[in-house]
């Protein structure tokens, strides 16, 4: 076992240990909501997920930059490994996202919203970016185009920030109110969700970039083979 | 291939005409959507050809030995590609005001937004047409590559811009739709000179 083998799985054991930790005083440790009742415990795993997804969309423009800078396939790498993680996560927010605003505001989804459109938005160009990926035959091509159209991407979010004027709040904010309906077992609670989701992601973007790296030994490989027999 | 443009945005504004004629909205306020989407999707089949057809011809070869910049050739096919786009969109503004009986906005506005938009969405659209022509499925590709990047930015300030020109808007409140497309287009123009290189260096 390698180095990077063990700190990947103690990044996953760390992860699921804080996971059902989490799971244990989301439900029964903390308070519930004086307004919004029981529903209000499907937030701390949301703002987890979400935070995960900018961590690693922002992740994804920082490889992007140094792929183009470095020309090392390592960053193109990391920047789709992380790209497809923070979807799943992104996914993750909006569907548990959707499922709280049905309860509190009675709809699933409010568009004037602006954290929900920028959310929105961001999910959108990511989705984009991996249709992009899967559509273009390995090399260094790829890491190319794929490096210029995540940092295009990730400079139209605040672009379409500046372009979405209709600023309503209907979004709680959660700084603001910390010291507030927030109580000190929610904050908790919040920072436990938020820590077992971190280490979630750093866990599997280690597996995920083992993995890409592996693939291209391995098409490495088939082409000398090939080669041979040519 | 102009001529099947220009009848392919005709078609869009029938199919909208005819939407209209079985539900009643007030077309007033949808003007600005109906035009901006009739743009957007025939700007689209413009922009689809401009790197793909280098590479189905093999003339890209030709291109890339020719002892000019990349950024050269993005500014020329920049150029070529607004003038296509604006003659498009100029066309649709006529059919649209012989389909739907509005009254005459401010012309000069509107023809302002419309060429200010129109920079915005060549600009960035020929950057994500060369990505989309290194791809397999290029056609579909296009659209999905283009739709979040340019939809959320220049388009939905064209928008809302075009709306308050119908909703008969003078100068002076469309300042800041006018900077903020404004400031896109100089970032598109901006972002595609500087990565242009990367996309079609071999």
């Amino acid at each position: 076992m390698t180095k990077k083998n063990i700190l990947t799985i103690i990044m996953l054991l760390a992860s699921a240990a804080l996971t059902f930790t989490g799971l244990y005083m989301a439900f029964l440790w903390a308070p519930t909501h004086d307004t919004m009742g029981d529903v209000q415990r499907i937030f701390y795993f949301h703002v987890a997920s979400a935070w995960v997804s900018y961590l690693a969309f922002g992740i994804t423009l920082l490889g992007s930059l140094l792929y183009l800078k470095t020309n090392n396939m390592k960053y193109d790498i990391l920047a789709y490994s992380s790209a497809e993680i923070g979807v799943v996560f992104c996914t993750a927010a909006i569907i548990t996202g959707a499922l709280w605003a049905k309860g509190v505001w009675g709809v699933f989804w409010i568009w004037d919203d602006m954290k929900l459109f920028m959310t929105m938005v961001l999910w959108l160009v990511f989705i984009a970016y991996l249709a992009l990926r899967s559509n273009s035959d390995p090399g260094k091509a790829r890491a190319r185009i794929s490096a210029v159209f995540g940092i295009i991407g990730f400079l139209c979010i605040p672009l379409s920030f500046a372009a979405n004027r209709i600023w309503t709040q209907f979004h709680p904010t959660v700084i603001a109110s910390e010291g507030g309906s927030l109580q000190t077992t929610m904050v908790q609670t919040l920072v436990t969700a938020v820590f077992a989701f971190t280490f979630l992601y750093l866990g599997i973007l280690m597996m995920k970039t083992d993995l890409e790296i592996t693939k291209e030994e391995l098409e490495e490989i088939k082409q000398e083979i090939g080669d041979l027999d040519g | 291939m102009i001529n099947s443009m220009l009848i392919l945005s005709l078609m869009i504004l029938a199919s909208f005409r005819f939407i209209f004629k079985f539900i009643d909205f007030s077309e007033t306020e949808l003007a600005s959507p109906i035009l901006w989407i009739t743009f957007f999707f025939s700007g689209m089949f413009a922009l689809a050809p401009i790197y793909q057809r280098e590479v189905e011809q093999g003339t890209k070869e030709g291109l890339m030995l020719a002892p000019i910049s990349a950024s050269s050739i993005y500014f020329g096919k920049f150029l070529a590609t607004f003038i296509i786009i604006l003659g498009l969109n100029l066309f649709s503004t006529v059919v649209f005001f012989a389909f739907f009986a509005q009254p005459m906005p401010d012309m000069v506005l509107l023809l302002g937004i419309i060429v200010l938009g129109t920079i915005g969405f060549t600009a960035l659209g020929n950057l994500i047409s060369a990505i989309s022509a290194n791809l397999s499925q290029s056609q579909v590709m296009l659209p999905v590559l283009l739709i979040p990047i340019l939809l959320f930015t220049v388009i939905m300030t064209s928008v809302e811009a075009t709306f308050q020109i119908f909703d008969g808007a003078v100068l002076a409140d469309l300042s800041n739709g006018i900077k903020l497309i404004l400031a896109f287009d100089i970032i598109f123009v901006a972002s595609g000179y500087l990565m242009i290189d990367y996309i079609i260096e071999e």
